[in-house]
């Protein structure tokens, strides 16, 4: 009977966001099920000239925003910038979030899903897409290692901490390398796609382009979402850790500008800039709000140690990122006879599903676990602090 | 990575001049490969209708798999479920395909397809009848068709088919191989009275992005080691001078208590 009060005062007290957030879910997944089993023409507007489409699209922009846990666990665990420690958990719960759906949604994307383990069974070891597909898996599990404390805190088995604590530093350097692999690859993927590619984009620099991109909007990620938990949970990064990290964006996005135009120059493709139509437009849109506006804002100490401020400079970049993705897998796409490809709802049902399934077990996540124990807690009314209320009273 | 991929054994050669778009080696491809007309392995490319009456002309071609030197499907493909053989012929292992469709998209010919509304789909790729070349018989299109647009043989001979052709009649004949350069080299060679754009074919480089794409994935090993190596010597060197740090800290506050208590004695 006490079990059954403490289950309906959990499901009371908790927000109401969630409830919306577990129907799309289960309304994705079920959609995401009918598709396994009707197959790929019915549920999806992909064709022979568009073979992948908004779900890669989603990968790819998913991989570069959770970039974020490998820039963050090389800078705090190999560079040791201790004072940024404290953002390390919230971030690698976002990472492997971020990198779960990306499994699930490859799952869903897979025409044999029924025989996915043959990418290790029977792999080929020059193509970029093995790459990806074995260090994800492997970088999935090393998150997994690296969360395993906020799990385990709590339990009966924190018996095992001091012995993951003493590996720690070679898991993530491990993990920092297999991130750095994949998401060049992920880069590398397109290079053998040049002569679909439209020229502003095809580069062999493809995969330094997404490292870099990678870097920027990874620790974009970690701003806006300190930026933002200081709002829902009350607790961040100090102002000062988050201007320290901050201060790295101008000098990536810059290196990024400097090869992005140079090898456009190199390749002697720079008048592609001003007359190719639409692909110019979405070029410019890229470099103006993703690189040339944060370079201007992060350049300004004040911006810097302003939340609202650097929130808004940090969503340019990763908007920046999410465009250029979507330009590479995408919109920059020659097809051959002229057909366009526009994503069938029910696509865009199964991502929304999924992307809501991320934000659920997000937030039970921070609601049941120390995921926010070592941010520093503001001074703000206790009634703004829900989450560690309602733990207090579910004891 | 110094693949020097080997000229294929068999070839074809497509006459786009001989080709009455009959349509009969799509009916044999079917038959002989038990697939509906909608997923044959081979379709026609066409110019269309062009000129002004009474001067019509419409020049058609069938299309099946280039069987390149240098395959970008298999060096796409995630599992090894394409393969090019020793004879230069590139096939499809259906037992092994996971489905993610990169050849499809990674072929500069458009080449693959796919059972799209299959609930376990398969890849649609000509193997050159490979069944068919064990038994001694030619590929199911070349045997079939009724005018001579597909012939099939040994590979040097078809390409010096190609030539003797072109260069006897230079009048009839676009100065060009379609596969002879085209994506670093192909089995299947065309000739044809019309420029090849105008059939509807891709413009391919001379070079295949296989070659591209191998330089980069197969020196990833390589890098991923060196970057272990760093990252191992980076952690090391900060944590060895944070402690000499630390140690000269503690030593110069010994220093400095010691001082001080001599100075108080």
């Amino acid at each position: 009977m006490t079990m059954l009060r403490k289950i309906r005062h959990e499901l009371n007290t908790m927000p109401k966001f969630v409830y919306i957030t577990a129907a799309l879910t289960v309304f994705g997944l079920s959609i995401a099920l009918y598709r396994m089993f009707v197959g790929l023409g019915a549920t999806t507007n992909l064709s022979k000239e568009f073979p992948w489409g908004i779900w890669i699209s989603f990968d790819l922009a998913t991989v570069a925003l959770s970039g974020g846990a490998f820039t963050l666990a090389a800078l705090v665990y190999v560079f040791q910038f201790e004072d940024l420690h404290p953002a390390t958990r919230p971030t690698v719960l976002a990472g492997l979030l971020g990198y779960s759906s990306v499994m699930v949604i490859l799952l869903f994307d897979l025409g044999r899903w029924d025989r996915f383990y043959n990418v290790f069974l029977h792999p080929n070891v020059s193509s970029a897409l093995l790459e990806v597909s074995w260090c994800i898996t492997a970088y999935t599990l090393i998150l997994v290692y690296e969360l395993s404390p906020v799990l385990l805190q709590n339990s009966r088995l924190k018996c095992l901490l001091p012995i993951i604590k003493k590996y720690t530093v070679p898991i993530v350097i491990a993990g920092v390398t297999l991130s750095t692999m994949h998401q060049s690859s992920l880069g590398t993927m397109f290079i053998i796609m040049s002569p679909r590619l439209h020229p502003l984009w095809s580069s062999m620099l493809l995969p330094v382009f997404f490292l870099i991109s990678s870097f920027a909007s990874g620790i974009s990620l970690v701003v806006a979402g300190s930026s933002v938990s200081h709002w829902l949970f009350g607790r961040s990064l100090k102002i000062k850790t988050m201007a320290k990290l901050s201060w790295f964006i101008p000098w990536i996005l810059a290196f990024y500008l400097v090869i992005k135009f140079g090898e456009l120059v190199i390749a002697g493709e720079w008048d592609l800039l001003f007359s190719s139509g639409n692909y110019s437009l979405l070029f410019w849109a890229e470099i103006i709000f993703g690189v040339l506006i944060p370079i201007g804002m992060f350049a300004f100490r004040q911006v810097r140690f302003s939340r609202t401020a650097s929130l808004i400079g940090a969503l340019f970049i990763m908007g920046g990122t999410v465009l250029n993705r979507f330009d590479v897998t995408w919109f920059s796409i020659a097809s051959v006879n002229g057909e366009v490809y526009t994503p069938h709802w029910m696509e865009i049902a199964i991502l929304v599903g999924v992307a809501a399934g991320v934000v659920t077990v997000y937030s039970l996540i921070a609601r049941y676990f120390p995921v926010y124990e070592e941010t520093e807690p503001h001074q703000l009314p206790v009634e703004v602090r829900p989450f560690e209320n309602s733990h207090a009273a579910g004891d | 990575m110094t693949h020097q991929p080997n000229n294929p054994r068999y070839g074809f050669l497509i006459d786009a001049s001989y080709c009455i778009d009959c349509r009969s080696c799509m009916v044999a491809c079917s038959v002989e490969n038990n697939v509906p007309m909608d997923s044959t392995r081979i379709w026609i490319k066409e110019t269309g209708i062009t000129g002004t009456y009474p001067d019509l002309k419409r020049f058609t071609a069938p299309f099946h798999c280039m069987h390149c030197k240098d395959p970008s499907c298999v060096s796409a493909c995630t599992v090894s479920a394409l393969t090019r053989n020793d004879d230069g012929i590139v096939s499809y292992n259906q037992d092994i395909c996971i489905g993610c469709r990169y050849c499809v998209y990674a072929c500069p010919f458009g080449v693959p397809n796919y059972q799209w509304d299959e609930p376990l789909p398969l890849v649609i790729k000509c193997d050159m009848c490979f069944a068919r070349l064990g038994e001694g018989q030619q590929p199911a299109c070349a045997a079939t068709c009724p005018t001579g647009a597909i012939q099939f043989g040994r590979y040097e001979d078809m390409l010096a088919e190609a030539h003797r052709k072109i260069n006897e009649r230079p009048d009839k004949y676009v100065q060009h191989i379609y596969g002879e350069e085209e994506n670093g080299g192909t089995a299947t060679l065309y000739i044809s009275p019309v420029p090849f754009e105008e059939l509807g074919f891709p413009i391919a480089g001379t070079t295949s992005p296989a070659y591209s794409n191998r330089l980069v994935t197969e020196g990833t090993p390589m890098v991923a080691g060196a970057m272990l190596v760093g990252l191992t010597g980076v952690y090391l060197t900060i944590k060895h001078l944070r402690e000499e740090a630390e140690c000269d800290r503690v030593e110069a506050a010994k220093e400095k208590a010691a001082q001080s208590a001599g100075e108080e004695q």
